[in-house]
């Protein structure tokens, strides 16, 4: 069983900040991983780049101090949210990208981008009350095209 | 006359569950677990096809996937193998590759002038002259093998996933299924991976004990969360144990290809049983020991009722229990382990009928079972680059040694009791295991999202496994007489004696020349035999003939499987669906879905000069540019000046790759100090952003610039048309629009129809009075609804890609890749005040500044057809008058609504690109008009009074 | 498919990656002969051998880096960055 759900609403940040920078320090984590803290999700998704997802999205990135080389995007409208939960989540995107999404590469917290179907995504495992789960987050032009080929991939789940 | 054994013969058919299906369209019946063939032969039905070249009757020679002669029609599907493809219920099978039916094959007189057809036929016969090659193809295409493919069959569906196994097996015989128990058993995701349609390998064809231990290997392989993958192929081992398995037995979809990243790779292929070559080795009636104990003992099935058993080997002498069991009287067996042998076959077309020995002495039989010896199917070794060595006493290759990732085991590396073999296989999945665990933790500690590893770092297991004894086997490959080698190609080995007769002396050749091995299955019957031949035909030994080397896939794999589902992404704003809504007529370009039009482009135009039009431009590739250096990055890309941009100002440029070319253009805003946004071509965007990327980390890493792409957060909208002005000025209070304060190229930010952080900048691709406005995505389709409801008195409409492109074609502004191609410098453009040879430095400075100083290159020129009612094609040939020298090209043509007529851009040569010199054009009718070259690019307002209004 | 391992993301497949080719040293655009930018443009060594080559992370963490490959054997040489998991290398991965 596989759920899949657009998340049209989600605020959505990016903050650069290089290595020193205040709000590099603030943000924190190791690359690849992820954390929520209150209702924003806050995700390293590249070495010099993090992620702010939910409703203190907006907030937390108006607070940052921006010294340095540093700055932030407001990206909600250009990003969309896909979330897939179940059991078998794993295995429909698996039908659609090459990562390895098993526990041990891929556990809950992480995160990477990698190309799903043909479209770059930035996925974060983010397990919902102990069920797998995964959010997408892709550029919004595509997700018409996205949401077709990830319920047909899910199909057979 | 039915040839179905009693029960308990055939194990794997189910007597309850009979099966309907027709044959060349009489009404048949088999059984659940039947193959094709096995229902066939059951039927009575002894002749499955005829052979490709000589058209000669063939049957079973094997019963098994590499069946070469049993291809068959089922329904609209061609080349079934029918000793492997399982019986379903309603199938249409019918023979191919005969004409006019099975029993009287016209074709069939090929045989009969067989000593033409020899190898290299039709390569030295139909070479020449080339301009008959027309007039041979469609001769031979009546000739060739292969069955009906019908057009209207519907798209199959294909599925493709990718898997990370820490082993992956190939092969479900004892060695295989034991090694992917014991792996699973010391923890490790195991795939097993069997070609035929059930688990047990030669065990499901030998004695009573045999098939109890596959059964019970089988289950136990199940209980251990083994993921077995039956009547699926291992086609191919790439690089760092990439594996493509090709799964044929996935629901609901007619092949699935799995792509494997398999820490170890076990090979337990097991060995494939070589036919023998001799005078009538293709009769039916022929065949392997093990095609006679797979047809009697998992199919039920009488291959004959008096057989002669040629045997070198156990699998001959349990052949002759099997058919004794099925009820058929042994003629003879004929031991070559005691010097016998045989030297022909003949009978009628359609059956064996006697059988000559070596001593002269003939045998009547309708049978003739052959077991001279086996192939080892090293094919995913070679692909690891195990390059494998002839031992002649054992008569067989065996792995020289693969890469530490790749293990083989069973009968590919030795000779065993069924105990030996599994004994074997349980320390090789040993083996795969420890080594997987270590690659798997080092690849764990290695990437970044993964989990910690816990424990300590582990040890790479040597490779201590106790090997596999060689046993002796006669080295029996050819008899004193000619017979076919490559069953599917109809190669003979007489054809390999005259073809290394004449000259040809490596066996990769030979191969290429005569197509032995080359057919549907890939050498695994023939391969060896081919080389035996070639040794013999040269006096050379087997090793030193060496083999050819196999090369993907294993065993043929269909296109659809390869392409998979089928992912396209496409990529649409948020306003398309009213755009489809409100009549838009849909047009792909590149990613984007876009409206082409709304119905009359040309009215769209019209409406647009005279009074406002809207259009969506949001695929333009949109780039938010943060960061104290952004202006010493957009003069190292854009070929002009870019330091003094003022905030508020917007500025167009040209960019060109480092061989001068053109790469993209468009216009570039600063928004505030450090911030900017950068417009790129639509298709240009994500290439734009990748090179961007590229210079600031790989050759100015110390400059400060963030980059993020935007294209889709902002929804662009382009109002065009002398009433632009009023309408957007309905919509904000925000922005002052008084041409005083807000000029021709310059942005401002606002409010816009409610929405705040709108972007507006004045350009003017249309050549109107325009504004282009950037919405944040979620309130687009509110502002869009907005300016065509406020302008409704105003006379907006929306109008599409094709009005854009006529007014901007009006405008002679070029387009990126139409305009250009991979060979115009930026020169090319005319746009020379734009390329600013005094900066430091841009990507393409140096090849443009040559071209420049050589003056040597085309030139975007507009023109205009005499004839104003032709529109030459685009890219139709510019030539120097009454010759055929080309000088030029047409770019882009259309009819201007505006000027009533039609209007070009071209590019010609700098001798051809003066104001007023006649061009001449060949249409693609081959009809000739002529063009005069224009003034100015722009067809229409050349001042650009109109977009500074 | 060979297994690249970025310094960043760790082992990657190379189809997720972009391939950029030789690396190479760009000249001076403003000193640099026809001869020299041409070389730049269009010669590459193409050795049987050890070849440093740019690859760049375009799905992952989008980071340009440098890694030596053995155009023969296939090998990999592991790019280490200071401050970060020591990657293993290629040979390990196998």
């Amino acid at each position: 069983m596989v759920e899949i759900t657009q998340l049209d609403s989600m605020p959505k940040a990016s903050v650069r900040a290089a290595d020193g920078t205040a709000a590099a320090a603030a943000l924190g984590l190791d690359f690849g991983s992820s954390e929520q803290r209150d209702d924003t999700l806050v995700v390293r998704i590249r070495p010099d780049e993090w992620y702010l997802l939910g409703d203190g999205a907006p907030a937390m990135a108006a607070g940052l101090d921006l010294s340095g080389f540093a700055s932030t995007v407001d990206t909600s409208h250009s990003r969309t949210a896909v979330r897939i939960t179940g059991d078998r989540a794993a295995d429909t995107l698996a039908k659609l990208g090459s990562a390895d999404f098993s526990d041990h590469m891929t556990p809950n917290g992480a995160s990477m981008g990698i190309g799903i179907a043909g479209v770059t995504c930035d996925i974060v495992r983010d397990d919902q009350h102990g069920v797998r789960s995964y959010l997408l987050l892709l550029d919004g032009s595509f997700v018409t095209y996205f949401l077709g080929v990830l319920h047909d991939a899910a199909s057979e789940f | 006359m039915s040839q179905r054994l009693p029960a308990p013969l055939g194990d794997v058919i189910d007597r309850s569950s009979a099966i309907s299906f027709t044959w060349n369209g009489t009404k048949l019946q088999g059984f659940e677990g039947d193959t094709i063939a096995s229902a066939l032969l059951a039927n009575g039905e002894h002749i499955l096809g005829r052979s490709m070249k000589y058209h000669r009757p063939r049957s079973v020679l094997t019963a098994d996937f590499w069946d070469p002669n049993t291809t068959v029609q089922v329904d609209d599907e061609p080349n079934v193998r029918a000793s492997h493809r399982k019986l379903a219920d309603g199938m249409a099978v019918s023979a191919q590759n005969v004409w006019p039916s099975l029993k009287f094959d016209v074709k069939a007189a090929n045989g009969l002038v067989g000593r033409f057809l020899t190898a290299g036929f039709y390569y030295k016969t139909f070479m020449k002259p080339a301009k008959l090659w027309p007039a041979y193809e469609h001769v031979l295409a009546k000739f060739a093998p292969g069955g009906a493919v019908d057009l209207n069959t519907p798209h199959g569906r294909y599925d493709k996933r990718y898997a990370h196994p820490d082993v992956v097996v190939a092969g479900g015989g004892p060695s295989g299924m034991a090694a992917a128990l014991a792996a699973a058993a010391a923890g490790s995701s195991v795939i097993l991976v069997e070609h035929e349609h059930q688990l047990g390998g030669y065990l499901l064809w030998g004695s009573d004990d045999d098939r109890t231990a596959a059964t019970g290997l089988a289950a136990a392989c199940a209980a251990a969360g083994v993921e077995i993958l039956t009547n699926s192929t291992v086609a191919g081992r790439y690089e760092d144990n990439w594996i493509s398995i090709s799964q044929r037995s996935h629901p609901g979809v007619i092949e699935r290809l799995i792509k494997a990243r398999a820490k170890t790779l076990v090979v337990a292929a097991g060995t494939i049983e070589r036919p023998y070559v001799f005078q009538g080795n293709d009769l039916p009636g022929v065949m392997t020991s093990g095609a006679a104990q797979r047809l009697i003992r998992m199919y039920g099935v009488k291959p004959g009722t008096r057989a002669v058993v040629f045997t070198a080997n156990e699998s001959g002498d349990s052949a002759v229990e099997a058919l004794q069991s099925a009820g058929i009287s042994i003629a003879r067996v004929v031991d070559a382990r005691s010097g016998e042998g045989i030297t022909s076959a003949s009978g009628s077309k359609s059956r064996v009928k006697r059988v000559t020995l070596s001593d002269g002495t003939t045998v009547e039989c309708d049978l003739l079972v052959t077991a001279v010896g086996w192939t080892t199917p090293t094919s995913l070794l070679n692909m690891a680059g195990d390059r494998p060595v002839y031992d002649a006493d054992a008569a067989r290759f065996f792995p020289a040694g693969p890469p530490d990732n790749v293990l083989a085991t069973g009968g590919m590396v030795g000779d065993g009791s069924r105990d030996e073999l599994i004994a074997h296989g349980q320390a090789t999945g040993e083996l795969a295991a420890g080594r997987a665990a270590v690659v798997r933790q080092r690849i764990q500690a290695a990437t970044a999202r993964a989990a910690a590893v816990d424990g300590p770092e582990l040890d790479y297991p040597a490779d201590e496994r106790t090997p596999l004894d060689r046993v002796r086997h006669p080295e029996l490959y050819r008899s004193t007489t000619h017979g076919i080698v490559d069953y599917s190609e109809d190669v003979s080995s007489k054809d390999l004696f005259s073809a290394a007769g004449e000259g040809f002396d490596s066996v990769e050749l030979i191969k290429r020349f005569t197509t032995a091995t080359m057919g549907p299955s890939q050498g695994k019957l023939e391969t060896v035999n081919t080389v035996a031949v070639l040794a013999e035909a040269r006096n050379e030994t087997i090793a030193e003939v060496g083999t050819t080397v196999w090369r993907p896939p294993y065993a043929p794999i269909s296109l659809g499987a390869l392409a998979g589902r089928i992912n396209e992404p496409t990529r649409i704003s948020v306003l398309q669906p009213w755009h489809e809504a409100n009549g838009a007529t849909p047009i792909l370009a590149g990613q984007w879905v876009r409206p082409e039009h709304y119905g009359d482009p040309a009215a769209e135009v019209r409406n647009t000069r005279t009074n406002v039009g809207v259009i969506d431009v949001t695929p333009l590739g949109k780039l938010d540019l943060q960061g104290p250096d952004v202006p010493k990055l957009l003069s190292l890309l854009y070929t002009n000046k870019w330091m003094a941009l003022p905030i508020g100002g917007v500025r167009y440029g040209l960019m060109c790759a480092e061989d001068g070319v053109v790469l993209d253009d468009g216009v570039t805003a600063r928004l505030g100090e450090e911030h900017y946004l950068m417009t790129t071509t639509s298709s240009g965007a994500a290439k734009i952003w990748n090179w961007i990327e590229m210079w600031l980390q790989t050759e100015h890493p110390d400059w400060q610039v963030h980059v993020t792409p935007v294209t889709t957060g902002l929804t662009s909208i382009n109002i065009a048309g002398p009433n632009s002005r009023e309408l957007l000025g309905r919509l904000t209070d925000d922005i002052d629009l008084d041409p005083d304060a807000f000029p021709y190229m310059n942005v401002r930010r606002g409010a816009i129809a409610g929405v705040e952080n709108c972007i507006a900048w004045r350009i003017g691709f249309t050549g109107e009075l325009s504004y282009e406005i950037h919405v944040p995505s979620g309130h687009a389709v509110h502002v869009w609804e907005q300016l065509l409801e406020q302008g409704a008195d105003l006379g907006v409409k929306a109008f599409g890609l094709e009005a854009q492109r006529i007014m901007r074609l009006e405008k002679g502004h070029f387009i990126v890749g139409q305009d250009t191609d991979g060979l115009s410098k930026a020169p090319v453009t005319g746009l020379n005040p734009l390329l600013k040879l005094d900066k430091d430095d841009w990507a393409g400075m140096p090849e443009v500044a040559w071209t420049m100083e050589s003056g040597d290159h085309p030139v975007i020129v507009a023109c205009q057809p005499d004839n104003g009612s032709v529109i030459p094609e685009e890219a139709a040939q510019i030539l120097r008058a009454g010759t055929t020298e080309i000088v030029g090209r047409i770019t882009s043509s259309r009819m201007s609504p505006t000027l009533n007529r039609s209007i070009c851009l071209a590019q010609v040569t700098k001798e051809f690109a003066d104001p007023g010199t006649s061009l001449e054009v060949l249409l693609i009718s081959g009809e000739r008009i002529t063009a005069t070259v224009q003034e100015h690019h722009a067809h229409f307002d050349p001042e650009g009074a109109r977009l500074r209004g | 498919m060979l297994l690249v391992p970025c310094p960043h993301c760790g082992p990657m497949n190379a189809g997720d990656l972009t391939y950029n080719g030789e690396s190479h040293r760009r000249p001076d655009p403003k000193t640099c002969t026809p001869e020299e930018w041409r070389t730049y443009l269009y010669l590459r060594e193409n050795p049987s051998g050890w070849l440093l080559e740019n690859w760049y992370c375009s799905s992952g963490c989008r980071k340009h880096f440098k890694i030596e490959r053995h155009t023969f054997t296939g090998e990999l040489r592991a790019p280490v960055l200071p401050g970060r998991k020591p990657g293993a290398t290629q040979g390990d991965m196998k």
